[in-house]
């Protein structure tokens, strides 16, 4: 039997997991280098305490709440300003959304992102539209509002009801997933 | 509690709402209200958030999580936050098990290099020195000329507490009126995040990231709204070469503390700027500049900064030529 030291583990830990607790960070900090600051922070502390670290129960939830942790830290420190809202409810919520997440088919988070993708596509065209203006092409509100010639609000709405239905289409197929 | 997310599921439709956009329309607007990843700009939302709003807020943060992690999705990346991760881990197991050796280490370094420092610089000094005054106003004239000049920009940040959180590393170009293009990786410690590009052109900043993710731009004045966490760092005020070495006299105290010898065995006159009061670029505490004695010109520049909160920063430019082609400075989109 092939000997597996704390530091391998961990590194097959790691790359399992960066992923999730990543798009954990990029759903709780507005800004992408402190969210790329909080992951290294929170896999790092991860490595610290990982005696701490119950080996029957699963990985994922135990790192983001690490990461929970140190977002509610970064948030005191810089106040809200360069945070998104969020507060220890908000926090639990999200955690258990990204819990559901991980219950999707697929061996990577990778594979559970292409989920994702394949549910884009049922959106909606202005929906749709307003999404990959928004996250593929880094657009503000205002400026998909003049892109697509709608009002402000509408845009915002598309945005929202987009996302809404994105997570619907992935409740249906995480539903699917596990009767399977 | 109301939760949005147990509202009839429209592919599994209640034959009571068989409309899918019913359970959407039912979100009172102050939730939507609440939900600050549509403020644009980097503007706080509301503060106030309504009573049960939490689970919708989450939903609509999870996806927007997924979103940006989507359309950020890059192997490369993935690889060196993965190895960045585990040097750092393998840099703690080496200090926990040394610690004294590499304490003992770093003090006699600083102790050699402050010995050199105070040796070698009064070595180097010639008996007379031109006016430091005098040799600001020939490199600012050199600077003035309307031609694009590139440099190496290498720059270290560090946050409150000490512990190195920043290193990048650009190309920049610039011309007199405020006019720059930036472009490079950004990194945190060994761990590379990617490419951007970065550019002014007198009167309109812009930023975007190679893979497409950030695309913003905005009125020089309103700068600092586009990417907090680059544009603290990347001002303007620093990359505009000309207006930084031209305002230096008038809020600093400039002295000629050297001459040395450049790479290629040219003489260089090595400037001080201390500052004395406040002036316009309240951050900028101290600047080096060495200057080809031949040309006037300004071959390099290290200036050091200090942010509201404690953290510092270092830059250093390294003159490389006038580019030899014409730059575009305009927002490329």
């Amino acid at each position: 039997m092939v000997a597996v030291d704390a530091r391998d583990l961990f590194e097959i830990l790691a790359r399992e997991h960066l992923d999730g607790v990543r798009a954990f960070l990029l759903a709780s900090v507005r800004d992408p280098l402190a969210a790329e600051d909080l992951l290294q922070e929170t896999f790092l502390v991860a490595w610290r305490i990982l005696d701490r670290y119950d080996r029957k129960l699963p990985f994922g939830p135990w790192v983001r709440g690490i990461a929970g942790k140190l977002v509610l830290n970064h948030r005191r420190k810089l106040g809200r300003s360069r945070m998104l809202y969020c507060d220890e409810d908000v926090l639990l919520h999200l955690d258990e959304a990204f819990e559901r997440f991980a219950r999707l088919d697929g061996d990577t988070f990778d594979d559970r992102l292409e989920v994702l993708r394949d549910c884009l596509h049922r959106l909606t065209g202005p929906q749709r539209e307003s999404i990959r203006l928004h996250y593929e092409h880094g657009l503000h509100c205002k400026e998909i509002a003049v892109r697509l010639e709608l009002g402000l609000e509408a845009v915002k709405k598309h945005l929202q009801r987009g996302r809404a239905a994105l997570q619907r289409c992935l409740r249906v197929k995480i539903a699917r997933a596990e009767e399977a | 509690m109301s939760r949005p997310e147990d509202l009839p599921d429209p592919e599994r439709p209640d034959p009571q709402r068989p409309d899918p956009e019913l359970p959407e329309l039912a979100v009172p607007d102050s939730w939507r209200a609440a939900d600050d990843t549509l403020s644009d700009g980097g503007e706080a939302a509301d503060p106030t958030v309504p009573p049960g709003s939490a689970p919708w807020l989450a939903g609509q943060r999870s996806v927007h999580g997924l979103l940006r992690a989507l359309y950020s999705a890059d192997a490369t990346a993935r690889e060196a936050r993965v190895q960045s991760l585990l040097e750092r881990i393998d840099a703690e197991r080496a200090a926990a098990t040394a610690p004294a050796d590499r304490r003992a280490g770093r003090v006699q370094f600083l102790v050699a290099a402050v010995l050199l420092l105070a040796v070698g610089l009064f070595a180097v000094l010639p008996e007379r020195l031109p006016t430091a005054a005098a040799a600001v106003q020939r490199a600012v004239a050199q600077l003035a000329r309307d031609v694009d000049q590139r440099y190496r920009l290498e720059m270290q940040g560090e946050g409150p507490a000490g512990s190195d959180r920043l290193r990048h590393e650009f190309e920049l170009v610039t011309r007199p009126g405020m006019r720059l293009r930036v472009a490079g990786k950004l990194a945190l410690g060994t761990f590379t995040l990617g490419e951007f590009e970065l550019g002014c052109d007198g009167t309109e900043f812009w930023i975007r990231g190679a893979n497409g993710l950030l695309r913003r731009s905005a009125p020089v004045a309103r700068r600092g709204e586009l990417a907090p966490g680059i544009a603290d760092f990347l001002d303007v005020g620093y990359l505009d070469v000309h207006a930084l070495v031209r305002q230096l006299p008038e809020d600093f105290e400039v002295a000629v503390v050297g001459s040395e010898a450049g790479p290629a065995g040219e003489r260089l006159l090595h400037l001080q700027a201390e500052r004395q009061r406040s002036g316009r670029q309240p951050l900028l505490r101290k600047a080096d500049l060495w200057c080809d004695e031949a040309t006037g010109m300004v071959v390099r520049i290290e200036i050091e900064a200090a942010h509201p909160g404690g953290a510092r920063q270092t830059l250093r430019f390294v003159h490389l030529g006038e580019a030899e082609q014409a730059v575009d400075y305009r927002r490329p989109w």
